[in-house]
């Protein structure tokens, strides 16, 4: 079970829809590995049925209800959920690939130094200041200090990294705000893959901020 | 006890009809519950009116084409539909804003609070989804509404139920710590 898990509040807005679509993803993928989060957010769930059914409606148009009704006839019968797509990106070997992963496009590996690796995801519907890329490293590699002005979430998949804050390992989520500087050192426990939701612009001379430009391609 | 006048219960057996014989009369009472109170959810997060109505029904006819996975052990109905709703959103929603986590930060301190604490102890604090209304007080309910599911700044709330912007504020911790050792019942 993982050590480090989001806040409150995160999960909170989780629950209710209002987390952005980047962050989202990596809160998935962190609830693959804790079902104690998990647990908690199904009583969130809970608390959104009780807001919803507990809400003034708000009028449809008169023939909202004819319309679907209309749409019932032409919906394809129930079928069971298609395999998952195959992974596109080339996973370092002997990781399990989280399911929340597997719908989305990501760029190959790109080399950013010696013994770090990034893949940037496209996520459809992100705001347009949030990023979401894996990281790559190789033990004992150090990423270089860096900061930023909004905040980033951070869920390992494998291996395991250490900063000031603490030691994260596989299902441990971070969630660092503008006022931390870090800096991550891989731990000698195989390669350290991290699934990251950057948001917020970039300090210009962060390393990351050269590669991280608006996506061409994609 | 829900403001939509159908027993959970009756719901349930709605959306069972819908899974077992196609009953689109089932549907259409679900419907009339539920697509109005789905639109006014996204309305009040910041999605326009006709955006809105048609994710509202987008998310009726997911309870349509999903009602034999519904598992009325494992969630109320509102429940259920809400995260029908609440995934349709995130996946579909041009207008979520960011996380401003450092704006309004609410940090779970324990409490001494005997009065929390023996409510906690009742036989409907255990761990259970179809009791989450009894969870929080209605004091707080209100607040964590105002401020998770309808995503309002806490100014707005305080100025909303006129009360002191600390009062939001303490409500929400109260709150939070609640929902947290409810689950460390466990």
């Amino acid at each position: 079970m993982p050590h480090h898990h989001p806040s409150d509040t995160t999960l909170l807005r989780y629950a209710a829809g209002t987390l952005d679509a980047g962050a989202t993803l990596v809160v998935d993928v962190h609830l693959e590995h804790c079902t104690d989060c998990a647990q908690r957010v199904a009583t969130l769930m809970a608390l959104g049925g009780d807001h919803l059914a507990s809400l003034p409606p708000e009028a449809m148009a008169p023939d909202a209800l004819s319309k679907a009704l209309a749409r019932l006839d032409t919906l394809p019968a129930a079928k069971p959920s298609p395999a998952p797509p195959q992974p596109r990106l080339d996973w370092p070997q002997g990781i399990d690939i989280p399911a929340a992963l597997l719908p989305h496009a990501a760029t190959p590996w790109k080399r950013l130094g010696k013994g770090v690796a990034i893949s940037r995801l496209n996520i459809p519907h992100a705001h347009r200041d949030m990023q979401v890329f894996l990281l790559r490293t190789e033990p004992g590699r150090t990423l270089p200090r860096h900061g930023h002005e909004g905040y980033e979430l951070t869920c390992v998949l494998s291996g395991r990294f250490r900063d000031s804050t603490g030691s994260y390992g596989p299902g441990d989520l971070a969630e660092m705000g503008s006022d931390v500087h870090h800096q991550a050192v891989a731990e000698n426990a195989g390669t350290c893959v991290c699934l990251i939701a950057l948001h917020g612009r970039l300090r210009l001379d962060h390393w990351l901020g050269r590669l991280l430009q608006p996506l061409a391609g994609f | 006890m829900s403001s939509t006048g159908t027993s959970a219960q009756d719901q349930a057996q709605l959306i069972a009809a819908i899974a077992r014989h196609g009953d689109k009369s089932a549907f259409a009472a679900l419907f009339q519950i539920y697509a109005p109170r789905i639109k006014a959810y996204l309305m009040r997060l910041g999605t326009p009116a006709g955006e809105a109505e048609e994710l509202a029904q987008e998310a009726l006819l997911n309870v349509w084409r999903k009602a034999d996975r519904f598992d009325p052990e494992r969630a109320a109905p509102a429940t259920w539909i809400f995260t029908i709703a609440r995934n349709l959103r995130i996946d579909a929603a041009r207008r979520v804003k960011p996380l401003d986590r450092y704006a309004e930060d609410i940090t779970v301190q324990p409490i001494a609070d005997p009065a929390a604490d023996q409510m906690l102890m009742t036989e409907q604090a255990e761990h259970s989804l179809h009791q989450a209304m009894q969870v929080l007080p209605p004091d707080q309910m209100q607040v964590v509404r105002l401020s998770f599911f309808e995503d309002r700044p806490h100014a707005d709330i305080a100025q909303l139920l006129d009360i002191p912007l600390g009062t939001v504020k303490s409500r929400l911790r109260l709150a939070m710590a609640r929902l947290r050792s409810n689950l460390g019942e466990d």
